[in-house]
C-alpha cells in the first residue's frame, strides 16, 4: 500500500464499490436467469438443422426473407425445396431426409440474358435522361430502346444480384455463369422479363427475346431473331422448335453439335463455351 | 405548457442526433433502407423509455438513501455511468427474451436491432440527461421557467427523444434511398455523400433552436 501511495481508506472505498457491483451483478444475473426461464422459447431443432444445410446466401430467390425464413417454412411443411436454386443437390438430399420427403432430381441451372442488342446493335428510340433504373426507364413508353424486347442496360439485375455475377457493358447485361447461383433475383427484377434460367450444362442459348416478325426486327436491331427457322430445320436432332417467332430449345435432345450456331444468319444462337472461353463479356 | 415544451425540446430543438450528436453510429450505419431505419428507431424509442423508467428511480432512490432524520446513509451516485450501462444492457437482454416469447413477429423485425443498442450512446445519453434537473436550462431557453424534473416528465422526455431520433433516421434513410437512384461522382458515392447529407440535415434542424413558446 505504501508502494502504491494509496491510503487504506481508498482501499476500503474500492472494496465498497466492488461489493456494490458484485451485488448488483448477482441480482441482475439472477433476474436475467429468471426471465430466461419464464420466457423460454422452444426452438424447433429441425429448423436449425435445415438452416445448417441451406446455402446461406440469403438471396431471397425463394420468396422468403432469407434462409432462416425458408427453413422455418420448410419445417412447417409449407415450403417447396425446389424453390431454392442455390443449395447443392447433396445438401438438398440431406434436408429432404430431415423432412422425410422425396427429392425430385433436378439439374443445376444458371440465368442468362436473352438479348444481344447493346448500344451498337440496337438503336435508341429517344434520349432517356431520367432515373437510371430499368424500372423507371421501362415505365416511360416501355424504355428507350427501339426494340421493345431489348435489354435496357440500366442494371436493375446487377443491383439485386447477391453474387455480383452480372456485368453491364455497352448497355447490355451479361451473367457470369461461374458466379451465378441461380437465385432468380434478376429474373424478378428485370422489367423486360428477358432473363431466364437454362440448365448449367446447356451448350447453346438464344440471345434474343423478340416475338416480332422478321421484318419488324430487322428495322430495329442488327442482331435480333428474324424467325427464319433455319435453326429448327437444320438441327440434326430435332431439338429446336419455333414458338412465337423464337427458337425454343429442348435441352434434353440437344447434343451440342453447334449446327444451329453456324447456320443462324443473325448469329444470335450463342455457344456458351465461346462466351465463357474466347470472348468473355466483351461483345457489343 | 411544460408538456408542449418537452415535446418540442426532445423532438426538434434538442434533437438527439442533429443537435446533441448522440447515436450517430446507427444514424450513419443503419440508414441505408427506410424499413431498417424505422425498425432501429422504434427499438431505440422503446429501450429509451424503458431504460429511463428503470434508471430514474434507481438513481434517485436506490443509489442515494436517507434515514428518517434526513441524514445521508449512502450515496454512490458517482458510479452512475457504469451503473446505467450495466442496467441498460441487462434490461435489453431481458426485453429481447420477453419479446421473443410474446411476439415472434415483432422479434423478427426488431430482434436484430435490440442487441445493437445495448450500449448505444443515445440510450445512455437520455438516462443521464433526465436523471436530475439538468434539463431546466434547455427548458428556460424555450420559455418555460421553474421546470423541475420528475418521474413522469423523465419518461415523457425520453419517449419523445426516441421519436425525434426515429424522425431523423427516417429522413436520412429516405434521402439516402433517393440518392442511390442517381449517378454521383465516384469519389463521393456511398458513405461520403451520406456525411454530406447528414450535415445538411443537421443544418436544417439548427433552425429549430430559435423556437420559443
Amino acid at each position: 500500500m505504501e508502494l502504491l501511495a494509496i491510503s487504506s481508506k481508498t482501499w476500503i472505498n474500492l472494496g465498497v464499490v466492488a461489493a456494490i457491483f458484485a451485488g448488483t451483478a448477482i441480482i441482475i444475473g439472477l433476474l436475467i436467469l429468471l426471465v430466461g426461464k419464464v420466457f423460454k422459447v422452444d426452438v424447433d431443432e429441425k429448423v436449425t438443422k435445415i438452416l445448417e444445410n441451406l446455402a446461406g446466401a440469403n438471396c431471397g430467390g425463394c420468396g422468403c426473407s432469407g434462409c432462416s425464413g425458408f427453413a422455418s417454412k420448410l419445417a412447417c411443411g409449407n415450403g417447396n425445396l425446389s424453390d431454392c436454386h442455390v443449395t447443392s443437390p447433396e445438401k438438398k438430399a440431406e434436408i429432404a431426409k430431415l423432412l422425410g420427403v422425396e427429392l425430385t432430381d433436378e439439374e443445376p441451372t444458371v440465368a442468362v440474358v436473352h438479348c444481344n442488342g447493346g448500344i451498337e446493335n440496337c438503336a435508341d428510340k429517344f434520349e432517356y435522361k431520367g432515373n437510371p433504373t430499368c424500372a423507371a426507364n421501362n415505365s416511360l413508353y416501355g424504355g428507350n430502346k427501339a426494340c421493345s424486347y431489348a435489354c435496357l442496360g440500366c442494371g436493375d439485375c446487377k443491383a439485386v444480384c447477391p453474387e455480383n455475377a452480372i456485368e453491364v457493358t455497352g448497355r447490355l447485361a451479361q451473367v457470369d455463369p461461374d458466379r451465378c447461383i441461380s437465385c432468380g433475383a434478376c429474373i424478378t427484377a428485370c422489367p423486360k422479363h428477358i432473363i431466364s434460367r437454362i440448365p448449367a450444362s446447356a451448350p447453346v442459348f438464344v440471345a434474343c427475346s423478340s416475338e416480332c416478325k422478321g421484318k419488324d426486327v430487322t428495322g430495329v436491331c442488327k442482331v435480333g431473331c428474324i424467325a427464319c427457322g433455319i435453326c429448327a430445320r437444320s438441327c440434326p436432332h430435332g431439338a429446336i422448335t419455333m414458338v412465337n417467332n423464337l427458337p425454343v430449345f429442348d435441352y434434353g435432345k440437344c447434343t451440342g453439335c453447334l449446327t444451329c450456331v453456324e447456320k443462324c444468319p443473325r448469329h444470335i444462337i450463342i455457344s456458351r463455351k465461346v462466351v465463357a472461353g474466347e470472348t468473355p463479356k466483351s461483345s457489343a | 405548457m411544460i408538456f408542449v415544451a418537452i415535446i418540442l425540446s426532445a423532438v426538434l430543438t434538442n434533437n438527439f442526433i442533429t443537435v446533441k450528436t448522440y447515436g450517430v453510429c446507427p444514424f450513419l450505419g443503419v440508414s441505408k433502407k427506410t424499413s431498417s431505419a424505422l425498425g432501429m428507431g422504434v427499438a431505440v424509442t422503446v429501450v429509451m423509455a424503458l431504460a429511463t423508467a428503470v434508471t430514474y428511480p434507481i438513481y434517485n432512490y436506490v443509489m442515494i438513501a436517507h434515514d428518517s432524520a434526513g441524514n445521508v446513509l449512502w450515496d454512490f451516485r458517482f458510479l452512475e455511468i457504469i451503473f446505467f450501462i450495466f442496467i441498460i444492457a441487462s434490461l435489453v437482454q431481458m426485453l429481447e427474451k420477453i419479446i421473443q416469447k410474446l411476439s415472434p413477429a415483432l422479434y423478427n423485425s426488431m430482434g436484430v436491432y435490440l442487441p445493437l443498442i445495448t450500449t448505444n450512446c443515445a440510450v445512455l445519453g437520455v438516462t443521464e440527461l433526465v436523471k436530475d434537473n439538468s434539463l431546466a436550462q434547455a427548458m428556460a431557453k424555450l420559455g418555460v421557467t421553474n421546470f423541475t424534473m420528475n418521474f413522469g416528465w423523465a419518461i415523457m422526455y425520453s419517449l419523445f427523444a426516441g421519436i425525434g431520433f426515429t424522425l431523423v433516421m427516417v429522413i436520412m434513410s429516405g434521402l439516402r434511398e433517393k440518392l442511390n437512384c442517381y449517378k454521383t461522382p465516384k469519389a463521393l458515392s456511398g458513405f461520403p455523400l451520406a456525411m454530406v447529407t447528414a450535415s445538411f440535415i443537421c443544418m436544417a434542424f439548427m433552425v429549430f433552436s430559435y423556437i420559443s413558446i
